[in-house]
This record gives structure tokens, C-alpha cells and sequence, in this order.
């Protein structure tokens, strides 16, 4: 195609030509030539034309019926969430069935592009991918590397759904709850300090019930309903596709990105470690989480300090790779004797257990909204929420609240139920003062990062993992995230109160417009 | 009738469906370039999808070029091909036969798009390239990559109506470049492309003639048959030189390289 390109070719074939003819004549045999200009082929053209492999059954109609289910998803080489070997793929067209029909992701833009392949990064294709073709993105290099640093004090956190699902790679049956495992896995791997996201899940709701309440009594100007703002597949989605309605979604940053935010500003002064020492690693159910670290704005420490280049989580690690490296080192996490999270950022009430599946944190906040409002302990009822609970696609919720009145909330889960209340939202027609949205089919404990016990998953194995978090709820000492003694303490020694100034600088953050990149649909 | 694919370019989205199926059904090897990486044209990749980045209205865009050969309507491949081993079918598609092909590479130069390529590892190396699943479009189905496409980028058909909806769809919606690259191109390809970015923008040859080239390249062939002998001869021993060529062969650039 590049015209001085194809003239050197040219110019040295010409070399070649007249230096070496003759010894080229006389070196060389010609059967080859004496053969074709013989036409001693008989080939036909099907045979000489190559092609005869494989291909799905969906593609091998005659004609050109085109087939209904077919090609793949289109993924960025620099996606930081997932990747694909290509040499796995055998266009079975499953990745693009749950992202478009299940996600309402692909095929749900307008064309050209603009330049951005567009993925809300929820992992979900890595879940249906039948020959694992495509991945999460493997980091476990960059942890280990920080762990053999003996200079570096590396923190971990594990999200509330991985207790129920990382048993699974270990043999044991879906749901088992494997927590006192995993922190003793993490504590061998060589780990310095283990925590729990729950405490910050716990802590969220302080914010988050906060602002719902500031919302609800007008004391900040934002309209209602509040959206949950704690799955970063949800949240992406949100700025993709409907950008007018970010007004609408919970500052609070998830508690993964809180905890960060704390391991290296809170948690570092207490134990006097340079924060440019501590590497923060968490243990994600969920493939957007390695996104979301890598958003811009979550780099609060790094403004608490005044200091460039920290980042508040640096590794975020699936579920799936923590198996890796556990069965890497001959670990068998089964056997393992339970371990008790590290103290400052490592307790988690039942509420925060919750938040693993689809309605945990709306009734979590639920629990302790009521009790802000009230100052009384909730009812029983609002312990146990049922019309939140379960695997139904959209859930509605009514409560009374004595001095607010009727509160109406909604959950959904899976990114094509969240479109159902959005537009709802978008009309005017949305009840609701609160509405929870998380980007997998179940919640966390189905997403991206989680093993593939079931392909593609099944609900079976969500609500093995669900029912097996409700029930550490119901067993747990404290059940409402106010009760949570670290995060009490946390407030009383560092952040004071929610929505405190330096709560605001680190525990909750803003929304980029991405409408931009998505081209509405024509024709 | 002889059959086509018109290529909308603005509709491809860059998932590498197409490449996939192209290595499935022509039992094609995997290098360690992925094809969606913008690796262009090798031995073993038939088609590529190259990710250009450009701009549209002062802002940045994305738009990916699926390229392979082009299957021209009077092939210069062919006509420079001394033993026959390339020929147009009636069909449409431009095939060779492996029992025929010496691996002389006149093909290659004689190429407009710089398509054929060398088997640059192998002992008695040939030529290979696309052959626009020419098996498959004789019982009527589409090429392999066509029928895999998710995105509506692909279509395949006679290349009249092809032509035909291509026109339709650029005098249709203003944001298209009003060219049907393909058309004229060499005489005319069996594979059209539409876009809404100029297409020398993508990488696309656009000087380039619109005489069908085998005009060229038969002036040169039908000397006497001694001379067509003698040039074949050294067609048949450039192999030997395949090492030194290596190097060049990589440098050869493909549209939406950069
Ligand atoms: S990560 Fe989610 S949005 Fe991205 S391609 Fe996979 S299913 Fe689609
Ligand atoms: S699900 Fe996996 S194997 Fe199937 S088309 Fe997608 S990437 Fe390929
Ligand atoms: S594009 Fe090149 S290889 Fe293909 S038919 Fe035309 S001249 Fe031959
Ligand atoms: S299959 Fe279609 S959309 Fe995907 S890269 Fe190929 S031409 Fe583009």
C-alpha cells in the first residue's frame, strides 16, 4: 500500500535479478515449473481455493441467512479489566449474548464509534465465556513483586461476596462461607495487615444513609431518588448511557475505594507508615473494580498528603486470581485453621455482610436510616426485609418511617433491569426516594471476578451464595452498620462526623459524563 | 453473477470476529501478533482489523479497517502469475492453487494492495492470501468472516447491488465520504468499502490507477515465450533470497499501520 515502499521492492528485486540470474538458473531445479507449465494439476476449485474448517453451526447456513446469535464482544487491547486470547475463541457468540441481552451493553450504541470501545468492564462475558477465552486481566505478578519488597507494607481488603464463593475453587460446595480461611490464606501468602471492605461497607452506609436523609429533608439540593453508587459497572453505565441522571447517584465512593482511601491516610498515621510505603491490594468479586482504582479521582491520599503520584488502592486482584496464587503455593484453603481480620479497618457488622447480594445495601441502609431518623433500633421487619431479597429482576419496597412518612425504595440488578427504572427516572415516573443498582445478575457475589462454578451461571449457585450471606447476617453479634465500634471510632478520632469536610475529601467523589461516546441509536 | 462484499466501515467495532473466523475455517495458525492489535497481512493472517486513530469534526475518533485482499475484477496477481496458479473466478473470488505455486513472489510485487504474502518460515515457501472463502460463495453462502460479523459491517451479495447500496448509503446520509473505494480502484474489486473518514486517512492507496494493471503486467509477459520462460525460471529461485527479503517483508506497511 506505501508507493516507496513497494519501489525499493522493486529496485532490489532488480538487484538481485542481475547479480545472481544465471547462478539462480543453475542452481535450482525446475520442477515446480516444469510441472505447472505441464498442467499436470488437476485440482479443483473448491479444493485449491483452501477453506474447509470449522466454524459454529450457527454460521454454516446455505445462503446468507445471517446467523441470530454470532460474533463476540469487542474488547480494547488496554482494557485494565479484561483481555482475550484469541486462539480460545470459537465465535460461539456467548459473550455478546449476556452483553447485550443481559447487560445492554454492546449493541446498544450507536455507530461509528467514537473513540472508545465501549464496556462498562462488569465481567459478566468472562462468566459465559465457555473456553475461558476471555479473562480477568492477571495482576497477581504485581502483588506478589510488592510482597517479596521488603520495604513495602502491603495491606489487603476482601469484599463481603468472596467469603462465599473462593471456597468453590477449593472443592467445597457453592456458598460455603470460607471467611476465617481466607484471612489465614492471605496472612500465609505473606500479606502484612488483612482488613475487611465490610468495615468500609459498613461506613458507606453512614454516608450514604446521610445523604439520602440531607436529600429527603432538602438540606443538600439534589434530587431524589438517590442511586447506590458502590458497583462501578453500574456506575460506568450510568455515565455511558444515561449521563443526565448522574445528579441522581450517591456521592459516596464504593467501599473498596474508601478503604483505600483510609489504609493510607487514617490507618498509616495511627501506625506510622510513610504512605508511599504501603501498597493497598484488594480482593474483588468483580472485573470493573480494576477499573474503577484507575479512575483519576481516586487518588485522595495522595491530596491528603499533598504528595503526587499515590493511588488509594494499587492492585485490585478478582476472586479467581486469589485462587491462583493460593493453589500456586500449595495452599489447600480448605484446610486451613480460621484467622480474625487486623483491628482499625477490619470489623463489619451484618449489615455490611449484606452488601454482597442484590438488596443487601439498600436494606443495610435501610436499618440504619431508620435509625438516624428515628434514634430507635429498627423493627423486625426491617431486619429482614424480604421484598428486597431474592433473584427478581426489579424489587419495590414501601416503609414507614414515623416522623418521614412513607419511604418508597427500589433494587435492581443486572444492567437491563437497571434500565427499566432509569427510564422510569427519566419520565418522571419513579416513585421511589432511594434505588439500588448493581451492574451483575444477583449482585456482587455473581460478578465478574467470582469463580466459575457454573457456566454460565446459574441461579442455583447465586442463591447458594446469597442465602449463605444472610445467614452470617442473622448470626452476626451486630446487625446495623451504626453499631460498627471501629467505624465509631473511626469518626470519633479522625473523621468526626459523615459528611464532615474530611469526609467529603475522602470517602466520596464525582461522575464523568461519558455520553459523549456513546452515539444514540438510528435506523 | 460475480459476488462482492461491500465493507461499511463506519459500522465495525473492532472485534476481531471476522479474523477469528478466517484462521477457523482456512485452518490458519495463530502468531503472538493478535490480530485485533493491528498486526496487518502475514502468511497465516488472511485478513486483519487495524485500529486507526483519526479525527472526525476536529474530534478524535476510532474506526477499524478490515483489509485482505481485495479480489480485483482483472487480478494483476494472476496475469503477473506465470505458472497459473492465480486466477479470477467467475464468482468473484481471486484463488490459487498450492500445487501450482512456485513461491516466486511476482504475485506480491505485482499486487496494487500489497496483499500476497510469504511463507518467510518454511523450506519451499508459497504464496498465500485471502481467497475470499471461494468454496463456501460458490454454494452461496457468505466468506467465513462475513457471516460472523456482529455489527452489520459486512455484506455480502452480487457486487451490482452491492454497488447499488452503497451508493444509496452515501447519497443517503451526508456524513459519508462520497466514494465507493473499490469501484475504479484497479479496474474495480469484488470488495467495496464505504466510509465516513477519507480513506487515505485509514491507509488507503488512493493514487491509485484506474486502468485495470494486468494491461501492465501482460505487456511485460507476453514477450516471447523464451523470455516468459526465462522470467520464470528466476521467479522459481527468488526463494533463495528469502532471508534477505525478510526484513523488508516487515517493514511493509498495511493500511491503519501506524
Ligand atoms: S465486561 Fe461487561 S460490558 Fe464489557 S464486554 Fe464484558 S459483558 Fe460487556
Ligand atoms: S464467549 Fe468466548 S469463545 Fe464464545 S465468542 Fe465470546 S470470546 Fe469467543
Ligand atoms: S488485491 Fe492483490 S492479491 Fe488480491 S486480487 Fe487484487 S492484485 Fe490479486
Ligand atoms: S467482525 Fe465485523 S465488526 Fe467485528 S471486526 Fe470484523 S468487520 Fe469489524
Amino acid at each position: 500500500m506505501d508507493d516507496h515502499v513497494k519501489e525499493d521492492e522493486q529496485q532490489l528485486y532488480k538487484k538481485v535479478t542481475r547479480r545472481s540470474f544465471l547462478k539462480m538458473m543453475g542452481g535450482l531445479g525446475l520442477a515446480g515449473i516444469t510441472m505447472s507449465l505441464a498442467g499436470c494439476s488437476n485440482s479443483s476449485m473448491v479444493e485449491q481455493a483452501g477453506g474447509d474448517g470449522w466454524l459454529p453451526q450457527q454460521y454454516q447456513g446455505r445462503g446468507t441467512w445471517p446467523a441470530q446469535v454470532r460474533g463476540r464482544v469487542p474488547i480494547d487491547p488496554d482494557n485494565p479489566s479484561i483481555t482475550r486470547d484469541d486462539q480460545k475463541c470459537i465465535l460461539c457468540g456467548q459473550c455478546m449474548e449476556v452483553c447485550n441481552n443481559i447487560q445492554t451493553v454492546a449493541g446498544h450504541y450507536g455507530l461509528p464509534l467514537a473513540n472508545d470501545v465501549i464496556c462498562v468492564n462488569c465481567g459478566q462475558c468472562t462468566l459465559w465465556c465457555p473456553t475461558s477465552a476471555i479473562t480477568e486481566r492477571d495482576d497477581t505478578q504485581k502483588v506478589l513483586q510488592a510482597i517479596q519488597d521488603p520495604n513495602k507494607h502491603v495491606v489487603v481488603q476482601t469484599a463481603p461476596a468472596t467469603r462465599v464463593a473462593l471456597g468453590e475453587e477449593f472443592g467445597l460446595p457453592p456458598g460455603t462461607w470460607v471467611v476465617g480461611q481466607q484471612v489465614a490464606a492471605l496472612k500465609r501468602l505473606g500479606f502484612d495487615a488483612v482488613f475487611d471492605t465490610n468495615f468500609t461497607a459498613d461506613l458507606t452506609i453512614m454516608e450514604e444513609a446521610t445523604e439520602l436523609i440531607k436529600r429527603i429533608t432538602g438540606d443538600i439540593i439534589k434530587p431524589l431518588p438517590q442511586f447506590t453508587s458502590c458497583s462501578p459497572g453500574w456506575v460506568k453505565f450510568c455515565e455511558y448511557f444515561y449521563p443526565d441522571l448522574l445528579p441522581h447517584m450517591s456521592s459516596c465512593k464504593s467501599p473498596q475505594q474508601m478503604l483505600g482511601a483510609l489504609a493510607k491516610t487514617y490507618y498509616a498515621k495511627a501506625k506510622n507508615i510513610k504512605p508511599e510505603n504501603i501498597v493497598s491490594v484488594s480482593i474483588m468479586p468483580c472485573t470493573a473494580k480494576k477499573f474503577e482504582m484507575q479512575r483519576p479521582e481516586m487518588i485522595s491520599s495522595a491530596h491528603y498528603w499533598n504528595k503526587k503520584g499515590l493511588q488509594d488502592v494499587d492492585v485490585v486482584l478478582t476472586t479467581r486470581e486469589l485462587a491462583r496464587m493460593i493453589k500456586q503455593q500449595h495452599i489447600d484453603l480448605s484446610k486451613l485453621p480460621e484467622q480474625k481480620y487486623d483491628s482499625m479497618l477490619g470489623e463489619g457488622t451484618g449489615a455490611a455482610i449484606i452488601f454482597g447480594a442484590t438488596g443487601g445495601v439498600m436494606e443495610a441502609a435501610v436499618r440504619t436510616a431508620y435509625y438516624f431518623i428515628t434514634q430507635q433500633q429498627p423493627p423486625a421487619n426491617l431486619l429482614n426485609l424480604t421484598p428486597v431479597r431474592g433473584l427478581d429482576g426489579v424489587k419495590e419496597a414501601a416503609l414507614d418511617v414515623p416522623g418521614v412518612g412513607t419511604v418508597k425504595v427500589a433494587v435492581c440488578h443486572g444492567l437491563s433491569n437497571a434500565r427499566q427504572v432509569l427510564e422510569a427516572v427519566r419520565q418522571g415516573n419513579a416513585p421511589w426516594h432511594f434505588v439500588e443498582f448493581m451492574s451483575c445478575p444477583g449482585g456482587c457475589i455473581s460478578g465478574g471476578g467470582q469463580p466459575r462454578s457454573a457456566v454460565p451461571p446459574s441461579d442455583e449457585i447465586r442463591m447458594a451464595r446469597i442465602n449463605s450471606l444472610y445467614q452470617a447476617d442473622v448470626q452476626a453479634p451486630r446487625r446495623e452498620s451504626h453499631e460498627n465500634a471501629e467505624v465509631l471510632a473511626l469518626y470519633q478520632d479522625f473523621l468526626q462526623h459523615p459528611m464532615s469536610e474530611l469526609s467529603e475529601e475522602l470517602l466520596h467523589t464525582e461522575y464523568t459524563d461519558r455520553g459523549k461516546k456513546v452515539r444514540e441509536i438510528t435506523a | 453473477m460475480s459476488k462482492g462484499v461491500l465493507v461499511d466501515i463506519t459500522r465495525c467495532i473492532g472485534c476481531g470476529s471476522c479474523t477469528v473466523a478466517c484462521k477457523m475455517w482456512n485452518n490458519l495458525q495463530y502468531n503472538q501478533t493478535a490480530p485485533d492489535k493491528g498486526s496487518g497481512l502475514n502468511a497465516e493472517n488472511w485478513t486483519a482489523v487495524n485500529r486507526v486513530q483519526t479525527e472526525k469534526n476536529n474530534e478524535p475518533v476510532w474506526r477499524f479497517v478490515k483489509y485482505q485482499c481485495l479480489h480485483c475484477e482483472e487480478p494483476a496477481c494472476a496475469s503477473a502469475c506465470f505458472s497459473k496458479a492465480i486466477k479470477k473466478t467467475k464468482d468473484g473470488p481471486v484463488v490459487y492453487d498450492v500445487n501450482l505455486c512456485v513461491g516466486c513472489r511476482y504475485c506480491m510485487l505485482a499486487c496494487p494492495f500489497n496483499v500476497p504474502k510469504y511463507e518467510w518460515n518454511k523450506t519451499f515457501p508459497q504464496v498465500r492470501k485471502c481467497q475470499m472463502c471461494a468454496g463456501r460463495v460458490q454454494t452461496g453462502e457468505s466468506p467465513a468472516c462475513v457471516s460472523v460479523c456482529p455489527a452489520g459491517a459486512l455484506t455480502f451479495g452480487d457486487r451490482n447491488s452491492l454497488l447499488a447500496i452503497a451508493r444509496e448509503k452515501i447519497n443517503s446520509d451526508s456524513s459519508y465520504i462520497k466514494q465507493i473505494y473499490g469501484e475504479k480502484e484497479a479496474g474495480g474489486t469484488s470488495w467495496l468499502y464505504i466510509s465516513d473518514v477519507p480513506f487515505e486517512t485509514l491507509g488507503f492507496r488512493t493514487n491509485i490507477t484506474t486502468t485495470p494493471l494486468p494491461h501492465y503486467t501482460e505487456s511485460i509477459l507476453s514477450l516471447t515465450p523464451a523470455v516468459a520462460l526465462g522470467w520464470g525460471a528466476l521467479l522459481t529461485g527468488m526463494y533463495v533470497y528469502n532471508h534477505r527479503r525478510n526484513e523488508i517483508a516487515r517493514e511493509e506497511k498495511e493500511p491503519g499501520d501506524e
